[in-house]
């Protein structure tokens, strides 16, 4: 057996400003040429484990280290960033806050920058790097013109262009929607085949990761490694699961019909199980089960769009003639991917832009001359990212600020804000710090903010991103809470996961057309519209497909209603 | 300002052309130059001759209004002040004093309006110079040429780092803003008195400020990574090199600057007043 790249022997790491270790007695050894996912939910320790790996850890972020971490039979200590870096390369998961150049050439050039190449033997590097990541026709863009795929793409050209024996890539998907996602686990395969370097993934996305061949999967929890083994072994256990993340789903779908999975059935491969007649067969007996979980019923529209076009510029059209619309008490979501004119549509349902034709319809009225502070009292809107909401110290301050903006009583504040942080589950918070919260508790301190303002609609930009599947299943479990209480909400996504178990009605844009709306597992199994948005059909539709033993919309319809019957039973 | 941040505008004009370092020296002889001088007898002609350079970079008009009128009316409100509160200044200048106008506190004199005016176009002479150079000179290009100059190469790396990030900034804030107003929020006319809305406007920067130090963070660690600091000297890859037009520029500055010197030694360039006679 040749040597490992990367060695760690009961290794623990504590931040300095922490009172426990973030990573606790790690063993593992990596080959040089494997291609690795480590996994594992939020404060897991693999982000932390990654900072070690590419010596951010020391050098950057310090702290007390016990055991033995070395890089090449060398220990970091002996080594400087710079020495390392030329080992490891990383992609961090932030595609805009990485690029540093002001076009995509010198980005990729950054790194010979700093080792004093000769401009003339820089450039024909950088081009060759750019043509294996197919990005050399921008060399001259700003990142301003560039997507988050394409971002990631010129990060992973100039960390090739070093030609590491390492890549690392710190949750490369998160911000990037199916499409892009998709083609950048391609592309890392692509790259894992021609140059057969060492490949580290950080992930907890498992389903989208293992889409392409993965060697070992090590599952992270708790600072801790609890497992460690080859995808097909890990899907057969319950291991994933267990630790809080989510398997992929026709596994579950499997699991659920009682198909048992063992390593040698290879459960990675859709296509080699659904060719077996005993997973059709007890999937068929699954599918014949009565589910006693009636649908809700539709409800008068509270929000609605009537054939409405916007443009900036008043030439081109982003927002083509949409029709949508919201019931009381329903969740909708909006799918497409970045640039399709989500955002643009949000915009119009809050005022922020106008629409150049076409109305806008609360509970029936024409709205399009609504203030965006008008349209506030009524509907709320929540971004995605609650650092960017958030302007006040305390919890209560911060969920009293819109209703004493309105000129409430103080009394009549109070009694709401307690209230509204008892139904979400914060009134033991209140008198905390917000920067003492984690990322997930802060998100539900934007939403109590909104919801103390007692809306009837809210909008959620990307209520999901950055969180990873046992927080996720929290928050939305809360949203559902609050939804059965009447509140209404649009949903503004490309996570096909959440359309499919969290909305009862789905709508699909692209290129400012609305291309599909209706029930979510008719839209989502929809191959033609999904595909023409380029959003990704999830595994269960494949599964139905390829084994053929019910419709797609009925197998996924099937599928959900399972999963709310197992939650209620819990 | 463009959408990648920065004020360049992109064109081939010998401006375009010029290496940034050239630019700035060609920049600093201008200044030196107008400041040697009080004669309006040197700045109309210097006045009309940067305003020809600037016709012939062919920036395009829309582009550069802004900064040419803020000039402009900083210009003029600067005279008029100047005449309000010294309106008898220019009979100090020239010892001569010439009433034109009673203003109960002072009079204004011939002598001030001519010494205004002649400050007015010493200033103004720096106008065109500073548009050029503001608006042809790309980032990543200046500061290389400012690294090659001298200049250590992280500060020099500071200067085109900070430009790419504006735009971030700038798309944060509007939407913290739209958040706020929809949260009931008001930074408009009528959506408050100026002491609330200025208030609002002072708590958006919390935000900003937060997300401003997190993207530090990430920048920091990404240019660590990748092998920023590791050496004294760096190379550039958006460098460009001296030409033959840049090395004739500094030949004809420096010239310039001797004869100018000289010039001025000879007592030449003190305020001049064409109405001495009067």
């Amino acid at each position: 057996m040749n040597q490992p790249i990367i060695s760690f022997r009961d290794f623990s790491f504590q931040y300095r400003s922490l009172s426990e270790p973030t990573l606790k007695g790690i063993n593992l050894d990596i080959y040089p040429g494997e291609k690795i996912l480590i996994a594992g939910p939020s404060g897991s320790g693999k982000s932390t484990l990654a900072h070690c790996i590419n010596g951010l850890i020391p050098f950057t972020y310090g702290g007390t280290i016990t055991g033995d971490y070395t890089l090449r039979g060398k220990r970091p200590a002996d080594l400087s960033i710079f020495e390392i870096s030329q080992t490891v390369g990383t992609i961090l998961q932030d595609q805009d806050g990485q690029f540093i150049g002001l076009s995509v050439g010198e980005d990729v050039a950054f790194a010979f920058e700093n080792e004093c190449m000769p401009q003339s033997e820089m450039r024909p590097l950088v081009e060759q790097a750019l043509q294996v990541v197919d990005m050399l026709p921008l060399i001259n863009q700003s990142p301003h013109d560039l997507s988050g795929g394409q971002k990631q793409r010129v990060s992973l050209a100039g960390v090739i262009s070093m030609d590491t024996e390492v890549l690392l890539f710190d949750e490369p998907l998160a911000n990037l929607d199916p499409a892009s996602g998709k083609k950048a686990i391609e592309l890392m395969e692509d790259i894992h085949q021609k140059s057969n370097k060492t490949m580290i993934i950080i992930e907890h996305r498992v389903e989208d990761v293992l889409e392409q061949p993965i060697d070992r999967i090590v599952v992270m929890a708790e600072g801790e490694i609890v497992a460690i083994g080859t995808p097909d072994e890990l899907l057969a256990s319950s291991m994933l699961q267990t630790h809080g993340l989510r398997e992929p789903l026709y596994v579950a779908a499997l699991k659920y019909a009682g198909v048992g999975l063992a390593k040698e059935d290879h459960p990675t491969s859709l296509e080699l199980l659904s060719e077996r007649s005993e997973v059709r067969e007890r999937l068929s007996i699954w599918l014949e089960k009565e589910l006693d979980i009636t649908a809700r019923s539709a409800s008068e529209p509270i929000l609605a769009l009537q054939d409405v076009k916007f443009s900036y510029d008043g030439e081109r059209d982003i927002i083509k003639g949409v029709s949508l619309h919201i019931g009381r008490g329903e969740r909708v979501a909006l799918l497409g991917n970045n640039g399709a004119g989500k955002s643009t549509l949000s915009h119009l349902f809050t005022g922020i832009a106008k629409p150049s034709s076409g109305d806008v319809l609360y509970g029936g009225e024409r709205i399009n001359d609504w203030s965006i502070r008008k349209r506030g009292e009524h509907i709320g809107y929540v971004m995605q990212n609650p650092n960017h909401m958030i302007t006040q110290q305390m919890i209560a301050d911060e969920v009293s600020l819109g209703l004493r903006m309105r000129g409430m009583a103080p009394d009549a504040v109070t009694a709401r804000v307690e209230e509204t942080l008892r139904t979400c589950g914060l009134y033991g918070y209140r008198n905390w710090p917000i920067s003492a919260l984690s990322y997930g508790q802060k998100k539900r301190v934007t939403i109590a903010s909104i919801l103390a303002l007692q809306p009837e609609i809210m909008i959620l930009d990307e209520p999901t991103a950055g969180q990873d599947y046992k927080h996720y299943t929290e928050f939305m479990d809360f949203i559902v809470s609050l939804s059965d209480q009447g509140t209404s909400f649009l949903f503004i996504t490309h996570d096909m996961h959440l359309a499919l178990e969290y909305t009862d009605r789905a709508a699909v844009l692209h290129d400012g057309h609305c291309i599909a709306q209706g029930p979510t597992s008719q839209v989502l199994t929809n191959i033609e519209a999904i595909a023409q948005a380029n959003l990704k059909e999830t595994s269960l539709g494949k599964l139905a497909r390829s084994t053929g033993v019910a419709q797609p919309e009925q197998f996924v319809r099937h599928f959900i209603q399972h999963e709310k019957k197992v939650k209620r039973d819990e | 300002m463009s959408k990648s941040g920065t004020l360049y505008i992109e064109g081939d004009s010998l401006f375009h052309r010029m290496d940034g370092a050239a630019k700035l020296f060609m920049f600093a002889v201008w200044t030196v130059f107008v400041f040697l001088f009080q004669d309006i007898r040197i700045f109309v002609p210097l006045f009309l001759f940067g305003i020809g350079l600037l016709i012939a970079a062919k920036l395009p008009y829309k582009r550069i209004r802004f900064f040419l009128w803020l000039m402009i009316v900083f210009n003029l409100m600067n005279c008029l002040l100047t005449l309000l509160i010294t309106p008898a200044y220019g009979s100090k200048v020239w010892g001569t004093t010439t009433v034109i106008l009673n203003l109960g506190y002072n009079v204004l004199t011939l002598e001030s309006v001519f010494y205004v005016l002649t400050l007015t176009l010493k200033y103004m002479s720096m106008m065109p110079i500073t548009l050029l150079f503001i608006f042809t000179t790309h980032p990543t290009r200046f500061a290389s040429s400012l690294n090659r100059i001298g200049v250590p190469y992280k500060i020099a790396f500071a200067f085109s780092i900070a430009f790419r990030y504006v735009p971030d900034l700038q798309t944060e804030f509007r939407n913290i803003s739209n958040a706020m107003q929809a949260r009931g929020m008001g930074f408009g006319k009528g959506e408050g008195s100026y002491r609330e809305r200025f208030k609002h406007f002072v708590s958006i920067a919390i935000p900003l400020v937060q997300s401003s130090l997190h993207r530090i963070e990430t920048v920091s660690n990404a240019m660590d990574l990748r092998g920023f600091g590791r050496h004294r000297r760096r190379t550039w890859f958006s460098a460009t090199a001296w030409q033959r037009a840049d090395y004739c520029i500094a030949v004809i500055c420096v010239i310039v600057m001797v004869v100018a010197i000289a010039v001025r030694m000879n007592g030449f360039g003190t305020f001049w007043y064409p109405f001495t006679s009067v």
